[in-house]
């Protein structure tokens, strides 16, 4: 059930209000520290307030409200760079298994990341950051009844937290298969990957002879796996786009009021035309990617098959006009928004990788292509 | 001829309007009209808005007792479909359709509506004297003088980038009735006859070739003083009442055109060209990448639209919005245009026949690419528009 626009914009002013008060900017910069670099007690409490399976169908314990509500939550975690493994687990480990095809799996599984027993991850990019199914460079082989995973997988968030691990696989025969383990099973060795981005925890994942019995796997190898790793990856586009149009907002709020509020030549330099048009595009990004992260995460609420398409729209705006606005808001605030201790780097750190987590907006442009492509010459043949 | 209504199933509205846009858009219109002189391409559009008029989708948008009346979801489907369809786009009465009719609409008396707006439905054409040439980007600083003499006001001064004056029946005129009062106070709307004596019209030739634009030269025009709108020295007010829905709507018909039939026109001339490397254009990542792109932003734009138009309906205000979708149309349509020109090289160079009412997306690149530089100026420069975002939407000063 999806909510009402007035339960939206409720579900957003609470959610603000939480990440204003637990996780302001000082708060991030001290939480991303030390170990586990995010704040145990705000996660906890995220998941007390079922953000976390906002989207998650009733069934499986969640509230059922959709990817559109999901969206309003990713847009304020964004907007106050709330170190968390959500994108992690509420996202990316929970789409993963909704998406699935084993029913028994899935509820096990979600059952205990909704009840916040556990925090999932998917390794489902290779070591060198791609999504081609074809070039994974985690391989996975049957043996009796079981799989073996070996080889890695790289840029896994949150992987050191994760009780469970979603796996996409490759075989040598170019099968895909995408598995559910134990992130302590023998064999998985975790090693940090750490990013530019402070707010964010990468993870490669390397897997020596890992045995897994076949009733993990979330679908069955090749097509559908395919597939489903698809799927992932577009909720984790959307995602990642809806982050960082939060945190592009942010800036653009935080950006308006230092032009107004900074006097140089006499007059707050927002007087002047060449700041105040570089605000107004930060304003034009923010309007145009607030309005393509919700409609993307509608689409989500529909048909699968339309996921793809709207992901590749999405990353090919979204993150490269979230990057240039974060970036024009860094230039706005002069000289102070090139030091450390300003939060501009932070922002413009974070949405730079939103842009390029799921894949980068030009590979996501060539598989648009392909899409758009087709339609127009599908319809010059019904034409003809 | 099939009549539309409003107040129907939407659904029905669809397939009603694709059904007529499919047995009443001429198929060869494009082709009748590539080269078409002034003349022809006016009587064309007289007689594309008459079809258009006869059954009822003319002016959706209007209210009901003026022949309107489509609620703002039917006026999406119908934008919609005139696009789909591959319509005319009519130039020739926007100002009246668009501008005037609402703006009369919000601000003039019962009469005043009675005496002008059934003729624009009968096929009155109207043009807007707003710019001169030391008032631009700064409107306000206009200076033709209107100067009250008994029952009329005597008009003298000059309008400059007014289009279709040279055939139009009626000028909506920003004129200033109070020297001595700020800038943005002494201004009055009057709608002046274009037919009155002392009128001259010289037409300008723009940039990518056509001349539809005009200056226009008042020299002691007599105008009656029942033709004012709204009270004297209220006219910047009045001027401004053009809606954002009516915006909003159009600006969906044009993006419907590229995101409907401009991508589609790109990739049809990608699949022509061979690169000079001798590389068919459709198989080279940067023309693919490109159309993906423009493709991805032209999505978008309809994103911000539906947005938009969903705050209209509730109510509440998008004045930035509507500042927001002007710079990002002319942003979107203008970089495809480049893209192609780009990768057709020297062979997109060649001169072709104009083709009008076409849309921003006639096939011919090179002109359409000069013919977009015309959104990113007229009805307000993007840089106004971000003046605009920044002011109004942001709160910085002035």
């Amino acid at each position: 059930m999806s909510l009402t626009v007035e339960e939206r914009d409720e579900l957003r002013s609470t959610a603000r209000s939480l990440c204003d008060r637990k996780s302001p900017s000082e708060r991030v910069r001290a939480v991303v520290a030390d170990p586990p670099g995010f704040d145990r007690a705000l996660w906890d409490e995220m998941v007390g307030l079922g953000w976390s399976s906002i989207h998650v169908p009733a069934a499986h314990g969640g509230s059922d409200a959709g990817y559109a509500a999901l969206a309003v939550v990713l847009h304020e975690l964004g907007r106050a760079m709330v170190p968390s493994p959500f994108l992690a687990s509420a996202v990316l480990a929970t789409s993963a298994l909704m998406c699935s095809d084993n029913n028994a799996l899935a509820s096990e599984l979600l059952g205990a990341l909704v009840a916040g027993g556990s925090i999932g991850s998917v390794a489902f990019a290779s070591t060198d950051g791609t999504y081609e199914v074809s070039r994974l460079t985690t391989g996975w082989e049957r043996v009796d009844a079981t799989v073996r995973l070996n080889g890695s997988s790289g840029f896994v968030l949150d992987a050191d937290v994760a009780d469970v691990l979603i796996v996409g696989a490759c075989s040598d025969d170019g099968t895909p298969a995408v598995v559910a383990i134990d992130s302590a099973s023998a064999g998985v060795r975790i090693e940090p990957a750490a990013s530019v981005d402070e707010t964010r925890r990468l993870f490669s994942v390397a897997f020596t002879d890992v045995v897994v019995a076949e009733e993990r796997m979330l679908c069955e190898p090749g097509a559908r796996a395919e597939e489903l790793l698809d799927q992932i990856l577009a909720v984790g586009v959307i995602a990642a786009a809806c982050d960082a149009t939060g945190a592009t907002e942010r800036m653009l709020d935080r950006t308006a009021d230092y032009a107004k509020d900074r006097m140089q030549f006499g007059k707050p330099i927002g007087s002047f035309q060449a700041v105040k048009h570089h605000c107004a595009n930060i304003a034009i990004a923010v309007e145009a990617s607030r309005a393509a992260v919700n409609a993307a995460a509608v689409a989500l609420d529909g048909e699968p098959n339309a996921w793809a398409r709207n992901a590749s729209v999405t990353s090919s705006y979204v993150g490269p006009a979230c990057t240039e606005a974060c970036g024009f808001g860094l230039r706005v605030h002069g000289g102070i928004g090139f030091t450390w201790e300003h939060d501009s780097h932070l922002y413009l750190k974070r949405v730079m990788l939103d842009e390029v987590m799921f894949g980068t907006p030009s590979w996501h442009r060539r598989r648009l292509a392909r899409t758009v492509i087709e339609s127009v010459q599908e319809e010059e043949l019904q034409r003809s | 001829m099939v009549v539309h209504e409003p107040g129907g199933n939407l659904d029905e509205l669809r397939r009603s309007v694709r059904e007529w846009c499919a047995t009443h858009i001429p198929k060869d219109w494009q082709d009748q009209q590539r080269g078409a002189t002034n003349d022809e391409l006016v009587a064309f559009l007289r007689w594309w808005g008459a079809e258009l008029r006869a059954t009822g989708l003319l002016v959706p948008h209007w209210p009901k007792e003026w022949g309107g009346g489509f609620s703002i979801p039917e006026q999406v489907v119908i934008a919609e479909e005139l696009a789909r369809g591959g319509a005319p786009r009519n130039g020739l009465y926007h100002v009246g359709v668009f501008n005037a009719a609402p703006t009369l609409v919000h601000s003039a008396t019962p009469e005043q509506q009675q005496r002008f707006l059934p003729g624009i439905l009968n096929g009155e054409v109207w043009c807007q004297g707003f710019s001169e040439p030391n008032a631009g980007s700064d409107l306000a600083s206009l200076q033709t003088r209107a100067v009250l003499d008994g029952d009329n006001y005597v008009v003298t001064g000059q309008k400059v980038w007014t289009s279709w004056a040279q055939v139009a029946d009626w000028c909506m005129l920003l004129v200033r009735t109070d020297p001595e009062a700020s800038k943005h106070k002494g201004i009055t709307l009057l709608v002046v006859d274009m037919h009155s004596p002392g009128i001259e019209v010289r037409p300008i030739k723009q940039a990518y070739g056509a001349s539809d634009f005009n200056e226009v030269f008042f020299d002691e025009v007599v105008v009656p003083v029942d033709q004012r709108i709204g009270r004297e020295n209220d006219g910047w007010a009045v001027a401004q009442g053009t809606l954002a829905a009516e915006r909003a709507i159009f600006i969906l018909e044009m993006t419907e055109r590229l995101r409907l039939n401009g991508i589609e026109a790109a990739v049809r001339e990608a699949a022509g060209w061979r690169l000079e490397s001798g590389e068919p254009a459709l198989e080279d990542a940067g023309v693919r990448e490109a159309i993906a792109e423009s493709y991805a932003e032209a999505e978008v734009l309809r994103h911000i639209l539906n947005a938009m138009i969903e705050n209209v309906i509730r109510g509440v205000d998008v004045g930035g919005t509507s500042a927001i979708i002007k710079i990002f149309y002319a942003e979107v349509i203008q970089k495809l245009m480049r893209a192609v020109t780009g990768w057709q090289g020297v062979r997109g160079q060649l001169d072709e026949p104009l083709l009008e009412c076409a849309g921003w997306e006639t096939g011919f690149w090179m002109n359409d690419y000069i013919h977009s530089f015309g959104h990113a100026i007229g009805g307000g420069t993007s840089e106004i528009m971000r003046n605009v975002i920044g002011e109004r939407m942001l709160g910085l000063p002035r």
